[in-house]
């Protein structure tokens, strides 16, 4: 698990930071609170202007403390956070280049929406005037310039996210810190502000660092994501990879959808291993050079639902198994398999619109199978 | 919102101020809340209001014995009051034979001038140290105790004077703590920075000031209490995080939201303090005069009209103070 820390899943992290490398790092960044429980242990990463990075992980993860800090909202117990070079640890929030939309927005109920985008400019000492021009200017950007007077109370959920958003952007932060910004919205409204804060992102080229525990909306948005479990990094990765490549068996579960299959080196030939699990069902899969396994080792993979294939392959082949249909999930485009083998459960995804050739229904019995080069070797 | 006519408005006003000067405060409160929420949600509650009259009928025999319960000992005592200020007096009372005279005796009288001022100023006096020194302790209460137990718990605490009578805690401050030989100047002397008891501290001016805010601090703190409870805490951050330092997040972000507990605080202790008498009398010890006392011996003298008159001028100046008040929330408000 220790290398679940470093920054970008392993090359990266044998280079120690170099001090006044631009964006932003987290050296070693821990933080425990009172009564020994750690919240963030021991975190490193590096983020680049520009670059939208998640940080993903379930309740108590330590996304939001690690948010907090980076925002100076709490103060790390060791380690270091810098911005181009520059230590932010002592700095209170106000004298920070970071500026956070807060989970609930938090925007100030006795002030009108104008008034709210104004503060950060009227805490600098912008000018009467100034200050209005660009706080209008701020809300045309997010489309709400004719609003400008209400009060928050008086607007939607969506355009008071918007409001948070102006109000923090007019300040013209260095780093953006989102924490949950749509878990506030409802679904389709947190689909239409997906597509609407990325571009936004994209128009102003500005670092965002966005803290959830939804998985597709970190898949969707992201260019790296971060997943973190029990306070600490599990992987650093893009999208994709996080998706197709989970390092260990807490991402593959955590990103769901994922078949997982716990077992032991059968044969090594080289880089392939054949894996084979307690009922028999073997698998084959090319591990990485630095994770070379002896026979008789404890070895986890995972295959993702979507790259198992029902029919075809034969009995008692490697990378196939006969199983049973427990229950059939129709998704419009897609239809989730629930599958039961030997005790064990898997899961078959299959495009909707096969799934009438299929034919398969609850009981029945059907082989299921994948690619060598979709099965992924499983760290710990 | 704009619909309410202000005739309406000024109606309400009037009766709040009347309704606060007979030291009605409970029924005040409860009665500003609806107020203040039909005015938030403007023509949506007033369309939906007329359209369902059956439940208008409802809430009005809802009100119904609030409505006689206030007629009956709040807006008949002030109406026969008026009426009385207008009548002549006798040597046994007064006849009913209208006259302006009671009000010109008072327009001539110096005494009543003076200790009308004199109530005013300790009016204010009250008001701006119990927002001076309550601001703080509600402050401390609701941003700096974590635990919401031990939080409610010395809110109980602060309210402990509150158990005993304002009677008692007003004769307590007579001799036993601001008397010669009270409290504090034992302490002083004691400590060796007075060599002379100081006599100004008991039955004068000053002990009836300082006396005043002791006993009615707590209807400052208590609604800062709820207000600053209410204030959302992620706001505070949000503010901290787009530059604002303690100060400023205060000025610009806690103060305006805790507005309406300030002005609630305020028209409390101002009519509370401006119509005092029984504190004045005992602190005071007969050396202060208030309005309130001077009523007070109007009616002991049995001059009847002249004390109604009196007590007339003094509900018009609390009428005017609260009105002065309400618009300075409204003010601070729209900053």
């Amino acid at each position: 698990m220790s290398e679940g820390i470093t920054s970008t899943g392993g090359a990266a992290a044998a280079a120690p930071p170099t001090p006044n490398r631009s964006g932003l790092d987290l050296i070693n960044l821990t933080k425990a609170f009172p009564g020994g429980t750690l919240a963030v242990d021991d975190v490193n990463l590096h983020v680049d202007h520009g670059e939208y990075v998640v940080l993903l992980g379930p309740s108590g993860c330590g996304k939001t403390t690690t948010l907090r800090m980076i925002g100076g909202h709490e103060f790390p117990t060791s380690g270091q956070i810098l911005l181009d070079g520059q230590s932010l640890v002592e700095l209170p929030p106000y004298k920070r280049p970071t500026t956070t939309v807060f989970q609930h927005f938090a925007l100030f109920p006795h002030r009108s929406v104008v008034e709210n985008v104004e503060f950060g400019l009227k805490m600098t000492g912008v000018s009467k005037e100034e200050r209005r021009k660009k706080a209008l200017e701020t809300l045309q950007m997010v489309g709400l310039e004719t609003l400008a007077e209400r009060k928050p109370r008086q607007l939607s959920g969506g355009q008071q996210q918007r409001v948070a958003l102006a109000r923090v952007l007019v300040t013209n932060p260095k780093a953006l810190l989102l924490d949950e910004p749509l878990g506030d919205l409802d679904r389709l409204l947190q689909l239409k502000m997906r597509v609407e804060l990325r571009n936004l992102q994209r128009q102003l080229g500005l670092m965002f660092i966005h803290v959830t525990h939804n998985q597709e909306e970190s898949l969707s948005m992201a260019d790296r994501i971060v997943v973190m479990n029990d306070a600490r990094i599990q992987q650093v990765d893009d999208p994709l990879t996080i998706a197709t490549r989970p390092r260990n068996e807490h991402v593959a579960r955590f990103m769901g959808d994922n078949n997982i299959i716990r077992g032991t080196v059968s044969e090594a030939q080289g880089s392939r291993l054949v894996i084979t699990d307690a009922n028999g069902v073997k698998v084959s899969v090319q591990a990485g050079n630095d994770d070379q396994r002896a026979v008789g080792a404890a070895a986890n993979i995972a295959v993702r639902a979507a790259a198992v294939t029902v029919g075809g392959g034969a009995a008692g082949d490697i990378n196939s198994i006969d199983t049973e249909i427990v229950f059939v999930e129709y998704l419009g485009d897609l239809v989730k398999l629930h599958l039961v083998a030997g005790g064990e459960r898997f899961l078959a995804k299959v495009p909707g619109d096969q799934y009438p050739t299929l034919r398969g229904k609850e009981g029945d019995t059907v082989r299921i199978c994948w690619k060598e080069e979709d099965v992924q070797l499983l760290a710990d | 919102m704009s619909s309410s006519s202000p005739t309406d408005d000024h109606l309400k006003q009037e009766q709040q101020a009347v309704a606060l000067a007979e030291v009605e405060e409970a029924e005040q409160l409860s009665a500003q809340q609806p107020h203040s929420a039909e005015k938030a949600l403007g023509t949506d509650i007033s369309i939906a209001r007329d359209r369902n009259r059956k439940a208008s009928l409802i809430t009005f025999l809802w009100g119904l014995p609030g409505f006689v319960w206030l007629g009956f000992f709040l807006v008949a005592p002030v109406v026969f009051i008026i009426l009385v200020s207008f009548w002549t007096r006798t040597d046994s009372g007064f006849i009913k034979e209208w006259t302006l005279s009671n009000y010109g005796d008072i327009f001539h009288s110096h005494t009543y001038w003076m200790s009308m001022w004199k109530s005013f100023l300790t009016s204010i006096i009250s008001v701006a140290a119990c927002l001076v020194f309550g601001f703080p302790v509600a402050y401390f209460l609701v941003m700096k105790i974590e635990n919401q137990r031990n939080q409610i718990a010395l809110f109980i605490f602060a309210l402990a004077p509150f158990w005993t009578s304002f009677l008692i805690r007003a004769v307590a401050w007579t001799y036993p703590v601001a008397g010669r030989e009270g409290a504090i100047n034992q302490a002083l002397g004691g400590l060796g920075i007075i060599s002379d008891p100081i006599s100004a501290l008991g039955f004068s001016e000053l002990s009836v000031r300082v006396a005043l805010i002791q006993l009615y601090i707590l209807f400052m703190v208590t609604p800062l209490f709820f207000m600053l409870s209410q204030v959302d805490r992620s706001s505070l951050e949000a503010a901290r995080d787009l530059g604002g330092n303690g100060f400023r997040v205060f000025k610009e972000v806690i103060l305006p939201q805790t507005m309406p507990g300030v002005v609630i605080g305020s028209i409390f202790i101002f009519v509370l303090t401006m119509g005092e008498y029984g504190s004045v009398r005992v602190i005071g010890g007969g050396n202060v005069q208030s309005v309130g006392t001077l009523v007070q011996n109007r009616i002991s003298a049995i001059q009847y009209p002249q004390g109604a008159a009196s007590a007339v001028l003094l509900i018009a100046a609390l009428i005017v103070g609260v009105f002065a008040i309400t618009r300075f929330a409204n003010l601070r408000e729209e900053l």
